[in-house]
């Protein structure tokens, strides 16, 4: 059986990843994506930890099923306001979508 | 009717009330034949519930602490622990207040058809009537302390209502609230009173208090304060110093209401406390001498102020606050007997006084004795029968006062300080010389305003057949006291006997020498009046000029008014702005203003924080989250 730090790596690198990537890009399509990554991280590690301590439970993987599921609605809704916001400002660019200050 | 059924006296006139208030409208005659007829049942109720009252005496079965009976558990909190009964309590005194009450009612609000007819809110004035004697006899009847309380508010309630009945009238409106509000600085004292009794006993019930208090189960001291607290709500309702500013200015009430209120019934509310709790006011003597000074003081002070009034119904308010004074002193000297018996002669001759004044007012719509004179040929009847309660007021043999302020008298020479005789027997005098003053500059001499003096006529037979009534019952009312009176009505040993039961011989013979002594101070104090004053305003206003200093002081009434006003404008105001500073500059200005205004200043400070990109939140989560973990790992 492989060890599971060998998960625990994958899913920390992934998710360092990502972050580094909502930190460090402009673009909101590209921030998504990386929060996606992030997400991805997490559910190896729920996933993971759910097979090597208790293999019989499901609680592990039915959260992984409720992370993928609330991811996919929070991207359909995040895609709504990054078009929304491209459609007023011709830009995707989130340093520009700075109004809502004081 | 026996004693158990005693709960219905209050049920009819309360169910009038309600009739009356809301459907006067629809009636013929806006109801007022409905009042009366209600009270004429409860009259006769009465007199049913005393021939059982007086057969179960005779008899032997009457128990000397009467008789409770439970009517329903109003209020029970814990299994007992605290319990406020609705229970009728039915005794001697109750005995003597019960007929009083109504058939003065019953006097007033026949003379009322009359008095009140035409007025606006015709129905609206019986209604309001009707809740008062309903509040009354409940008040009577109480067998507990609460609902004694209840009843006293209630007809605190409906004095307001009647003297602020002319609302329309500024002086009327603020005198009904200085009515209301000083009684209620009273009311404070008697709720203290009653809930440090039930703090030392665990009962609201009268009569388990009284046994309790008497057995001594109450520290002295403890019941020294509480019994002067119950008696200063009787200072309030009964109009004695210092809270009798009150009762002169109540006078703005139609006149019927002062005859029925403030004379007979309402204001002798708190002789009747103190009288129902006199076994407890005998075992502590410093309550029961606070109870004979203020009444002392108050019958004398009351008395000069009556002397220079002008205005024939504020003369009688302050000879009401001054009698009221009387019946204190005999209830501080422990003559309980003497107390209630001046308490039921007096409320006949000054209903009737009051109900006299009421017609003269009714027919010349003058109400200043200068102004007035020679109404004796217009108004023979009011003459006559305000003649006889001035010489009931002043205390002239066979006439009801005399007797019953003679027993006054008698027991304070026996049993009060050496001192307070002469001054109350030279009060009994300056009584005389005031009625009589009124009773001259009213009926006697030349007419001074020809134009009201010819407009005058006399009452119409609804006023006048009340006056006739009472009239009577003041000539009679003082026989009462003998013996063989009290046998020939079906009750051994006349009302003394009845109410003072522990010591039945109180009234078993008179006192010829010393009720000779008090019959001529009354007579002197006659004469020094008709001498004076009859007919002749001149003499009157030359009065003034013996001591104006004095005058002044006496028709303001002893500056008391002015004090009270000074006291309220420069402490309770002051102390009122002062309060005001501190609410708006140190709670709002400093604390809620000033702590808002901390806050802005820091949010304006920091806003720069806020850029709204949203890389600098993210960092700032991220950057958050990391030291929030190695906190956690750290810890």
């Amino acid at each position: 059986m492989i060890p599971i730090e060998n998960f625990l790596v994958l899913s920390a690198i992934l998710f360092a990843i990502g972050f580094y990537g909502v930190l460090a890009r402009r673009n909101a399509i590209l921030i998504l994506m990386a929060v996606e990554l992030m997400l991805a991280g997490v559910s190896i590690n729920f996933i993971a930890f759910a097979t090597y301590l208790d293999a019989d439970a499901f609680s592990g993987l039915v959260f992984a099923l409720f992370v993928i599921a609330v991811a996919a609605a929070e991207v359909g809704l995040a895609l709504g306001v990054v078009l929304r916001l491209f459609r007023e400002r011709r830009t995707a660019n989130v340093d520009e979508a700075d109004s809502l200050k004081w | 009717m026996g004693m158990e059924q005693a709960w219905v006296l209050p049920a009819i006139p309360a169910t009038l009330f309600v009739l009356i208030a809301l459907f006067n409208g629809l009636m013929p005659r806006r109801g007022d034949f409905l009042a009366v007829l209600g009270m004429l049942t409860v009259v006769a109720l009465v007199f049913v519930l005393m021939a059982d009252f007086m057969q179960a005496f005779n008899h032997g079965h009457y128990e000397p602490q009467g008789t409770n009976v439970y009517a329903f558990d109003w209020v029970n909190i814990g299994q007992g622990f605290f319990i406020i009964e609705f229970s009728t309590y039915v005794d001697a005194i109750t005995m003597v207040m019960l007929p009083v009450v109504t058939i003065v009612a019953l006097m007033v609000l026949i003379y009322s058809t009359g008095y009140m007819k035409g007025e606006a809110r015709y129905g609206w004035y019986f209604a309001v009537l009707s809740l008062f004697v309903a509040a009354m006899l409940t008040l009577v009847l109480s067998g507990n302390l609460i609902q004694l309380y209840l009843a006293w508010e209630g007809v605190g309630l409906a004095s307001y209502l009647l003297i602020g009945f002319y609302w329309e009238r500024q002086s009327a409106a603020e005198a009904a609230k200085k009515a209301f509000v000083t009684t209620r600085i009273g009311d404070v004292g008697l709720l203290i009173g009653i809930i440090m009794l039930w703090r030392a006993t665990g009962t609201f019930d009268i009569q388990e208090i009284i046994a309790a208090a008497t057995s001594g189960q109450i520290g002295e001291t403890y019941l020294t304060v509480a019994m002067i607290m119950l008696f200063g709500g009787a200072i309030g309702k009964s109009a004695q110093f210092p809270l009798h500013v009150w009762l002169p200015d109540a006078m703005e009430g139609p006149t019927p209401v002062s005859a029925l209120i403030h004379a007979a019934t309402m204001v002798v509310a708190g002789v009747y406390l103190v009288a129902r709790f006199s076994p407890v006011y005998a075992e502590v003597l410093i309550a029961r001498d606070v109870v004979l000074y203020i009444g002392l003081f108050t019958a004398f002070m009351a008395a000069t102020q009556g002397l220079v009034s002008n205005d024939i119904k504020r003369v009688l308010a302050y000879s009401t606050v001054s009698q009221l004074g009387f019946m204190f002193v005999a209830l501080g000297v422990g003559a309980v007997g003497a107390a209630m018996f001046h308490l039921f002669t007096h409320a006949f001759f000054k209903a009737l006084l009051f109900l006299g004044s009421g017609s003269v007012i009714h027919a010349t719509h003058h109400q200043e004795v200068e102004g007035l004179g020679g109404l004796r040929k217009k108004m023979p009847i009011t003459t006559v029968t305000f003649i006889i309660g001035s010489l009931a007021l002043s205390g002239i043999p066979i006439f009801a006062g005399f007797f019953s302020k003679d027993e006054i008298l008698h027991f304070l020479e026996a049993d009060g300080p050496v001192w307070a005789y002469p001054v109350l027997a030279g009060t009994a005098m300056l009584t005389a010389i005031y009625t009589t003053r009124v009773v001259m500059l009213t009926f006697f001499g030349e007419p001074k305003d020809q134009h009201a003096f010819d407009h005058a006529h006399e009452s119409p037979p609804s006023m006048a057949g009340p006056l006739v009534f009472l009239a009577l019952l003041a000539t009679i009312a003082g026989f009462f006291v003998f013996d063989q009176v009290g046998e020939a009505l079906g009750f051994a040993g006349g009302i003394g006997y009845l109410v003072f039961i522990d010591h039945p011989h109180e009234f078993t013979s008179i006192d010829w020498v010393f009720a000779g002594t008090a019959a001529a101070m009354s007579v002197i104090g006659v004469i020094i009046g008709w001498a004076y004053w009859h007919g002749d305003a001149e003499r009157a206003r030359r009065a003034r000029g013996w001591a104006p200093d004095l005058h002044a002081f006496l028709v303001n009434r002893w500056y008391m008014d002015h004090m009270y006003q000074a006291i309220i404008n420069r402490g309770i105001l002051g102390l009122a702005g002062a309060v005001a500073w501190f609410d708006k500059r140190i709670v709002n200005e400093t604390g809620v203003d000033g702590g808002a205004q901390t806050f802005g200043y820091f949010g304006y400070r920091l806003k720069f924080l806020h850029t709204g990109k949203i890389p600098n939140y993210a960092l700032g989560m991220a950057v958050g989250i990391v030291a929030l973990t190695l906190v956690a790992i750290g810890g």
